[in-house]
């Protein structure tokens, strides 16, 4: 392997605020590998990227090209350097042709000479190893063709390293294969690839080294030939900090609420089926992309199925809306609080009322401001919600109290089932330890809930059961004896088998 | 009513000081006559102006407004010629105004079109049937009663429109500050997403609010026709920008969302006031315009600037 790496993190941190999203990172890459990186999600890898590409500066420690120390400022300064990375989502501009779109920024001056914008996209998509008619429109090519023009335009711009961010992971398993071909085909011609994947397997046939990072830390960097899928998995899982969240004793009774037979919605998800007893909360696990929220949003009435059944309270349920999930006793807390959970420019108050709206209007249509202010009140109290009173911009609270002001919405309806969605996204230890108990609260009282989470400690933590999918289908529900960190990522990352 | 109280604070002030100049530079402004007529003259935008606040308020807009009242007036004048009784007339033009706001509020509903452009296109539509309807013409010979609906007092000296506006307002005003129809108008404007997730039937209330603001256009039209005594093609072209600018100035945000009809209120008093004034001290039409634009162009950086104060937001973690 050559001497100088051409990209290096030399004990790099970077905080937000508190929370330190990378920790005396290391990492070299070297011309002509395939440098896979792996972690769970939240391990550091999104930070790190930006880190490269410039768009977030180091709070300490140094980013050396060619052994050199530099500071990027801003992604425009990263790529003169040699530095570009490609996304899951191709950023491509749909309304213009191929050869635009790699040429999109070296447009200057005036005059395009496009004759020779064509000769050259031309050869740059042949230099990938790919056929791609260089007028034609952005809108109408594949995904695997737009990411192929989004490396055409990197090599544009002469990269030297180019990152790719779990590039497969919306690609069909014939494109997926392309796109490795092509990662490959760079790296043979001397250009470094990071390679960002939740697919262990393809990390194993395409890269050269793979490091583990995990909680923000470099753990190891080997040559694949020298680990093993149940080693990486044990390094990603492993965390110091241990399970900080201590699992409560299950409330389940034998009252079955929620019975889903082979649920499936068409290219999304398929054969889901499990149950939810009264006092039970399953949580459901999964990486990015396991498609848990599109199996909550169908129980929700916000996604149709195409098959299946869902046996709710003994009958079968059919619902096509909100509205009737929300009449049928169903709540669903959703994982964005900005976008789907919250009007964020409007107060506590009128959050909390909004999905029980009926409860407050006399038979005139009019709102029972008394009564809605004293439900409100009563949240902030029964929640621990800190502000000093209820007509404050949702907004203008803190990410934990946020989460317990939607939380308060769904409660008010007094649902039977509460399905929740990254239940503690985002928000500090304390509040998490909160909403867990809030939401033990709400099943140990006759409901059940169905937690959808990315974060292992929490999914052992509040799971009674626990239903592990990949990439839209079912991989497993574990008794919460039978689970472990380990045996939930080595069937998340179908490493495993379905028990 | 906590809310933007700042606000409309500032328009409060702003219109006493335009009353007290007025008053002292011209003596017949405060006279009972003049402030009647001001408002007798520009009814119709008012009454336009409080229903374009839900619509605002909704995060939409509904720039076809102006032609429905023309296409309102010019069915009414149309109708008579053809020998329809006045009375059946009303109530048909009223029917227009349903079904061309049912119509605007159908495609941006339910098609999830953008109402800037479905309503630009009805803008067009509406003014065109209006003008194949009168032609080059203007109609007039109303009814005698008709007529003195729209110039003469009904109690006293006031007269119908006044009272219209009146009542509208205090109907209008409990519907959107103390019903559940208003909080979700504010919910919807707000973040739309969120108000389907909560069970809210967005796209039925948006339908109910064009419908409200084509119903309102022609009853405006009505007013019109009475108002003047005879109808054209081209009657109330335009007005649908002078009565967003009156929304946009009483503080109500184009992003929606936000604002209130009180504020919408003091607006209107504003801009007449302020008009008038400048009449009464013979400053033409257009430098009265431009001085309306400059407060509309106040009344956006000046809520800015006090954003720029720094907020204490709590920084959230970022995974």
């Amino acid at each position: 392997m050559p001497t100088a790496p051409t990209l290096a993190l030399r004990g790099v941190s970077k905080n937000f605020g508190m929370t330190a999203a990378l920790t005396d990172m290391t990492l070299s890459l070297f011309p002509g590998e395939v440098h896979a990186i792996v972690g769970e999600n939240g391990a550091g890898k999104s930070t790190m990227i930006k880190i490269m590409t410039g768009i977030h500066q180091p709070s300490s420690g140094v980013l050396e090209i060619d052994g050199a120390p530099v500071s990027l400022n801003g992604s425009k300064a990263a790529r003169l350097r040699g530095v570009a990375a490609i996304y899951q989502e191709p950023m491509v501009f749909p309304d213009l042709d191929v050869t635009e779109n790699i040429f999109i920024s070296a447009t200057s001056g005036l005059f395009l000479n496009r004759p020779a914008m064509r000769r050259a996209a031309r050869d740059l998509i042949a230099r990938i190893g790919m056929t791609l008619d260089v007028d034609r429109i952005a809108s109408g090519l594949t995904l695997a063709e737009q990411q192929a023009v989004e490396i055409a335009r990197a090599l544009s711009q002469d990269v030297r390293v180019l990152i790719m961010d779990e590039p497969t992971a919306s690609l069909s398993a014939h494109e997926a294969t392309e796109l490795r071909r092509i990662a490959r085909h760079l790296a043979n011609d001397g250009v470094s690839v990071v390679y960002i994947s939740h697919r262990l397997e393809e990390v194993f046939e395409l890269a050269d080294r793979v490091s583990v990072i995990r909680d923000g830390r470099h753990i190891s960097t080997k040559l694949v030939g020298e680990t093993d899928p149940q080693t990486m998995i044990a390094e990603m899982v492993g965390r110091e900090v241990g399970n900080y969240f201590t699992k409560m004793p299950s409330t389940a009774t034998t009252e079955t609420l929620l019975s889903v037979h082979g649920l499936s919605v068409d290219g999304v998800f398929e054969d889901i089926s499990f149950d939810i007893k009264r006092g039970e909360i399953v949580a459901m696990a999964g990486l990015i992309g396991a498609r848990r929220t599109d199996v909550g949003l169908a129980l929700f009435g916000m996604l149709k199925p195409t098959a299946g059944a869902i046996t709710y309270k003994g009958q079968p349920l059919k619902i096509t809306s909100s509205r009737e999930a929300i009449d049928a006793g169903i709540a669903y807390v959703s994982e964005d609080r900005r976008k789907l959970g919250l009007a964020m420019a409007l107060p506590i108050r009128w959050n909390i009322s909004l999905a029980t709206l009926d409860k407050f209007l006399s038979p005139l249509g009019l709102i029972n401001t008394g009564a809605e202010i004293a439900t409100a009140w009563g949240y902030k109290q029964k929640l621990n919600i800190r502000t000093p009173n209820t007509e404050i911009v949702v907004g203008n609270l803190s990410g934990g109290n946020q989460q317990k002001v939607m939380l308060a919405k769904w409660l008010n309806m007094a649902p039977d089932l509460l399905i929740v969605d990254e239940p503690t996204r985002g928000i500090d230890v304390g509040a998490k330890a909160e909403v867990h108990a809030l939401i033990r609260a709400f099943v140990a009282a006759g409901g059940a809930a169905l937690v959808i989470s990315s974060d292992l400690p929490e999914v052992l933590a509040m799971g009674d059961r626990i239903l592990v999918m990949r990439e839209g289908r079912q991989m497993a529900i574990l008794n919460h004896d039978a689970a472990s960190q380990q045996t939930i990522m080595a069937l998340a990352t179908g490493q495993k088998d379905a028990a | 009513m906590s809310r933007l109280q700042s606000w409309e604070g500032f328009l409060l002030v702003c219109l006493i000081v335009i009353f007290g100049f007025n008053a002292v530079l011209t003596p017949e402004f405060l006279g009972i006559g003049n402030q009647i007529n001001l408002f007798q003259l520009s009814i119709e935008k008012i009454i336009l102006a409080l229903v374009m606040t839900f619509i605002i308020i909704n995060a939409e807009i509904d720039l076809s407004i102006g032609s429905m009242m023309g296409l309102s007036a010019c069915s009414f004048g149309y109708l008579l010629q053809l020998g329809t009784p006045a009375p059946l007339a009303i109530l048909i033009c009223l029917g227009v105004g349903i079904a061309g706001g049912f119509l605007n509020g159908w495609f941006v509903a339910r098609l999830g079109l953008p109402s800037l452009v479905v309503t630009l296109a009805t803008l067009i539509g509406f003014r065109g049937l209006a003008r194949v309807m009168v032609e080059d013409r203007g109609i007039g010979d109303f009814p005698e009663w008709f007529d003195a609906l729209g110039q003469q007092g009904l109690i006293g000296p006031i007269p119908f429109a006044l009272i219209a506006f009146v009542v509208l307002f205090v109907l209008l005003y409990v519907l959107l500050e103390r019903s559940g129809f208003g909080r979700k108008t504010y919910v919807i404007g707000s973040n739309r997403d969120v108000a389907d997730f909560a069970g809210i039937d967005t796209a039925r209330h948006k339908i109910i609010l064009f419908t409200m603001s084509g119903t309102a256009a022609a009853f405006a039209g009505l007013l019109y026709a009475a108002r003047v005594g005879a109808v054209r093609g081209d009657v109330a072209a335009g007005f649908e920008l002078d009565v967003i600018t009156i929304v946009l100035l009483g503080g109500v945000s184009i992003f929606g969302g936000k604002g209130t009809l009180v504020g919408t209120l003091l607006s209107i008093l504003i801009v007449l006031n302020l008009r008038n004034g400048m009449a009464l001290l013979n400053i033409t039409g257009h430098i009265q315009t431009g001085v309306i634009g400059l407060l509309l162009i106040a009344s956006v950086v000046i809520p800015r600037l006090k954003l720029a104060k720094p907020r204490a937001i709590k920084p959230e973690a970022t995974a």
